[in-house]
C-alpha cells in the first residue's frame, strides 16, 4: 500500500508544474492548460485525503472543482477567442495596451 | 432532512429572489425586443423585493442548509450594503454612455450584475469552505465577463483575459488550501474546522501552508498586496460602472467572507471573553501575516497612485490603499475592529461610488479619463466638481465628512488594541494620499480652463443621483451615532 | 514490489512526465495531447484510491469536455495549422526561484506531516455516498453550481459571439 504522503507529494509536484506554466508561458491557452493542471492536483489531494480519512465529502468536493474548472475554461477560451479576433495574437505579453 | 431543507428555504428568500430576478432578466431580454432600459427596470424590481426579504431577516441568528449558510446580523448588514450598492450600479449603468457601444447585449449585462450580486450575497453568509469557494467563483465568473463587456475598447477584452488568468490561479490556490485544511481537520464547514483545530492535534506547518494559500485566494478578491496585481489593469479596462462595483461591493463581500472565515475557524473559543476580544488557536499567527499585508497594501496603493494620470487607474490604486486600511480592523482581533470595518464599508460605499460616478459623468460629456483634461472643469461644471471635491475630501479622511468618521473609528479600534505602529503607518499613508487627491482638486479649480470654456449641463436625474451620494457623505460625517450603533450591533455572528 | 505500487509509480511518472510536456513543449498541439495523458494518469490514480466514480467523471469531463474545448480554442486562434505555433517563455529566473520555494515548502510539509489517517479503509462503491451527500447536506452548493454553469454558459456565448463587423468599421 502506498502511503498518503506519496500522493500528496505527487499532487504538490503537479501543482508546482502548473504554477511554472502560468508564470513562464506566454501563450494564453497554455496558461489555461497549466491552470487545469493546478486544479487536477487539487482534486488528487482531495481524493487522497478522502480515501485515507474514510470520508466521502472529499470526493464530492472534486465534482465541484471539476465544474468550476469547466466553467473557467469555457469563459477563458471565449475571452481568448474574442481577443484573438481583435488582435490576432494569443501571446499575453504582446497584448500590451495595458501595462502587465 | 427534507423538513430541514424546506425550513432553510424560508430563510434563504433574498438569494432566491435574486436567482428569480436573474432568470426573469434573461427571459425579459428575449421578449422585450426594443433594446432600451427595460431589463434594468426588471432588475430594480428584483432588487427591491430582495431588499425587503433581507430587511425581514434582521435580528435572526440561524444556520441553514446543514451549516452551509448563516443568517445572522453580520450577514444581514453586509447584504444591505450590497443591495444598496446594487441599486446604485444599476442606476449608474442606465446613465453610462460607455455601455451604449454594446447596446444589443445590455440584457446580458444586467443579468450578469444580478449573478454577481447573488454570488456576493452567498459569500457574506457562507459558513462552508466549499460554498465560499463556489460563491466566490460565481461572482468572479460574472465579473470576468462584465470586465470585458464594452466593445469600444480592445483593452476591455484584454482586461478580461488578465482578470480571468489571475482569478483562476488565485482561486486554484484557495481551493488547494481548502483541500489541505480538509486533510488536517476532516471538515469543510468552518465550525467543524474550528472544533478540530482546538484539539491541537495537527501539524502547525501544514496549517500554515493551508492558511497562506487560502489568504492568497481571499487576498485576490479584496485586492490586498501582494495579490492585487490584476486590479489596476482590470479597473482601467472594465466599464466604469463595473469598476465601481468591483471596488466597493466585491471588496465588501470578500472582506465579509474573510472576516467570518478567520473569526470562526481560527480562534480559541475557550478564551473568548465578553469584551469582544478573542484569541487565536495555537500554531497559526494569521493576524501577523495580515498586518504585514495591510502595511504593504496601503503603502503601495498610495505611492503608486501618485503617478497615475487616468482617473480610473488612480481610483483603483486608491481603493487598493483603502483595502489596506480596512484590513487593519481584522488584525487586531477585537469586535470593535470588526465593527469599525463594517462602518468603513458604509462610508466607503457612498464616497467611492461618488468619485466614480462623477468620473463617469465627466467621461460621458468629455470622453476622457485623463486627469489633465480636468483642468478648469470647476468653472465649467461647478456643481459636479464641488461634489467631486467633497468625495475626495472624504476619501482622504478629513472632517466633517463620512470618510473622517470611518477612519476615526478604525484607527481608534487599532489603537485600543495596542497596535500603535500600524496606526502610525496608516496615518502617514493618509497624508501621502492627500497628494493625489489634491492633484485632481487643483486641476479642477485652481487652473484656468483651456480651449473650450462652455458650461457643461447635466440632466436632472444625473444631479439627483449626485445628491443621493453627496448627502449621505456629508450627513454621516456630522450625524453618525445611529450608524455606528448599527455596525456595533451587527458584529454578532452565528455560533459565537 | 507489489502490483499496486507498480501501478502507482507507473501512473505517477506518466502524470508528472506528461505535465512537464504540457508546460515545456514548444508545440501547442503536443501540449494539448500531453494534457490528455495527464488527465488519464490522474484518473488512474483515482482508481488506485478507490474513487471509481470520480475517475469516470474525470475521463468524461476533462478528456471528453475540457480538452476538446482547449483543442478547439487552439484551432480557432491559429489561422493555419502549418504555421509554426511558437510559444516562447518569459521571466524564467524569478519564476524558477518562486516555484522552487513553493515546491520545496509543499513537498517538505507533505512529507514531514503526520496526517490523522484512518488505516485500512474498506471501500465499497462510492456512488451511493456521494449521491446522498449531494442531495442532503450539499444540496445548496449543487444548486449554486447550477446557477454558476448557467452564468458561465451565457457569458461564454456573449464573449465569443460579439458583433465584430461593426467594431472593425469604427
Amino acid at each position: 500500500m502506498i502511503p498518503l504522503n506519496f500522493y500528496l507529494v505527487l499532487s504538490a509536484l503537479l501543482f508546482t508544474i502548473g504554477v511554472v506554466g502560468v508564470l513562464t508561458r506566454r501563450n494564453a491557452i497554455i496558461v489555461f492548460m497549466s491552470i487545469e493542471l493546478m486544479l487536477n492536483s487539487v482534486n488528487l489531494t482531495l481524493v487522497a485525503f478522502s480515501s485515507f480519512l474514510g470520508d466521502a465529502t472529499g470526493q464530492m468536493l472534486v465534482f465541484f472543482v471539476i465544474t468550476i474548472a469547466a466553467a473557467e475554461a469555457a469563459i477563458g477560451l471565449a475571452i481568448i477567442i474574442a481577443l484573438f479576433r481583435n488582435k490576432q495574437t494569443v501571446n499575453i505579453d504582446e497584448i500590451n495596451l495595458l501595462k502587465w | 432532512m427534507a423538513e430541514h431543507i424546506l425550513e432553510s428555504i424560508s430563510l434563504f428568500l433574498p438569494e432566491i429572489a435574486l436567482t428569480v430576478t436573474l432568470c426573469v432578466a434573461i427571459i425579459a431580454d428575449l421578449i422585450l425586443k426594443e433594446r432600451n432600459q427595460n431589463v434594468a427596470y426588471v432588475v430594480i424590481a428584483g432588487l427591491v423585493i430582495t431588499t425587503i426579504f433581507v430587511l425581514r431577516q434582521t435580528g435572526l441568528t440561524e444556520t441553514i442548509f446543514s451549516d452551509m449558510v448563516a443568517v445572522d446580523p453580520f450577514a444581514v448588514f453586509f447584504k444591505i450594503v450590497l443591495a444598496v450598492s446594487g441599486f446604485f450600479i444599476v442606476f449608474f449603468s442606465m446613465k453610462c454612455r460607455e455601455l451604449d457601444a454594446n447596446k444589443k447585449r445590455i440584457g446580458e449585462y444586467y443579468m450578469l450584475i444580478v449573478a454577481m450580486m447573488l454570488g456576493m450575497f452567498i459569500m457574506v453568509g457562507a459558513t462552508n469552505l466549499l460554498l465560499m469557494y463556489l460563491a466566490l467563483e460565481l461572482s468572479s465568473i460574472a465579473s470576468y465577463i462584465l470586465a470585458g463587456y464594452t466593445k469600444r475598447a480592445r483593452d476591455s477584452a484584454e482586461a478580461s483575459l488578465k482578470y480571468v488568468i489571475y482569478g483562476a490561479v488565485s482561486s486554484g490556490m484557495l481551493i488547494y488550501g481548502v483541500s489541505i485544511l480538509y486533510g488536517i481537520t476532516g471538515a469543510t464547514d468552518i465550525y467543524g474546522v474550528n472544533a478540530a483545530l482546538q484539539t491541537g492535534d495537527f501539524s502547525p506547518l501544514a496549517l500554515l501552508t493551508a492558511g497562506i494559500l487560502i489568504i492568497a485566494g481571499f487576498g485576490y478578491k479584496v485586492t490586498v498586496a501582494p495579490f492585487h496585481f490584476w486590479s489596476p489593469d482590470v479597473y482601467e479596462g472594465a466599464p466604469i460602472t463595473i469598476t465601481a462595483f468591483l471596488a466597493v461591493a466585491s471588496k465588501a463581500a470578500g472582506f465579509a467572507m474573510m472576516i467570518r472565515f478567520f473569526k470562526v475557524s481560527f480562534i480559541d473559543t475557550a478564551l473568548l471573553d465578553t469584551a469582544g476580544v478573542w484569541d487565536i488557536v495555537e500554531g497559526f499567527q494569521w493576524n501577523i501575516i495580515l498586518a504585514v499585508m495591510a502595511v504593504l497594501t496601503m503603502t503601495l496603493g498610495n505611492l503608486v497612485a501618485i503617478w497615475q494620470n487616468n482617473i480610473k487607474r488612480l481610483l483603483a490604486y486608491s481603493s487598493i490603499a483603502h483595502a489596506g486600511y480596512i484590513l487593519m480592523g481584522l488584525v487586531v482581533l477585537t469586535d470593535q475592529g470588526i465593527a469599525s470595518m463594517m462602518l468603513y464599508f458604509v462610508m466607503y460605499l457612498f464616497m467611492n461610488f461618488g468619485a466614480f460616478y462623477i468620473a463617469m459623468l465627466i467621461s460621458n460629456k468629455l470622453d476622457t479619463e485623463d486627469i489633465e483634461d480636468y483642468k478648469g472643469l470647476g468653472y465649467r461644471a461647478p456643481l459636479v466638481c464641488v461634489a467631486m471635491a467633497v468625495f475626495l475630501i472624504s476619501l482622504t479622511g478629513i472632517p466633517p465628512t463620512a470618510g473622517f468618521i470611518a477612519k476615526f473609528y478604525l484607527f481608534a479600534a487599532v489603537i485600543s488594541a495596542g497596535w500603535y505602529g500600524l496606526v502610525l503607518i496608516a496615518a502617514i499613508n493618509t497624508v501621502i494620499s492627500l497628494f493625489y487627491y489634491v492633484r485632481i482638486f487643483r486641476n479642477m479649480f485652481l487652473i484656468e480652463p483651456e480651449g473650450d470654456t462652455s458650461k457643461i449641463e447635466f440632466s436632472l436625474s444625473s444631479k439627483i443621483l449626485v445628491f443621493a451620494l453627496l448627502i449621505p457623505t456629508i450627513f454621516f460625517g456630522v450625524y453618525f451615532r445611529d450608524i455606528v450603533d448599527l455596525a456595533q450591533a451587527s458584529v454578532k455572528m452565528f455560533g459565537l | 514490489m507489489d502490483l499496486y505500487a507498480f501501478f502507482f509509480y507507473f501512473f505517477a511518472v506518466l502524470t508528472v512526465g506528461s505535465a512537464f510536456v504540457v508546460v515545456f513543449s514548444r508545440n501547442i498541439i503536443y501540449s494539448a495531447f500531453a494534457l490528455m495523458f495527464t488527465f488519464f494518469g490522474v484518473a488512474a490514480l483515482y482508481v488506485l484510491l478507490y474513487a471509481d466514480f470520480v475517475a469516470v467523471t474525470q475521463l468524461l469531463v476533462y478528456v471528453g469536455g475540457i480538452l476538446v474545448l482547449i483543442i478547439f480554442g487552439v484551432m480557432l486562434t491559429t489561422k493555419v495549422f502549418s504555421v509554426e505555433m511558437k510559444t516562447g517563455t518569459l521571466n524564467l529566473l524569478p519564476a524558477t526561484l518562486f516555484t522552487a520555494i513553493i515546491a520545496g515548502m509543499l513537498i517538505f510539509v507533505f512529507s514531514a506531516t503526520d496526517w490523522n489517517v484512518v488505516p485500512d479503509q474498506e471501500w465499497d462503491t462510492t456512488v451511493y455516498g456521494i449521491g446522498a451527500l449531494l442531495v442532503n447536506e450539499f444540496i445548496l452548493p449543487m444548486q449554486v453550481a447550477g446557477v454558476l454553469l448557467l452564468v458561465a454558459m451565457i457569458g461564454a456565448v456573449m464573449m465569443a459571439a460579439r458583433d465584430w463587423t461593426k467594431l472593425k468599421s469604427k
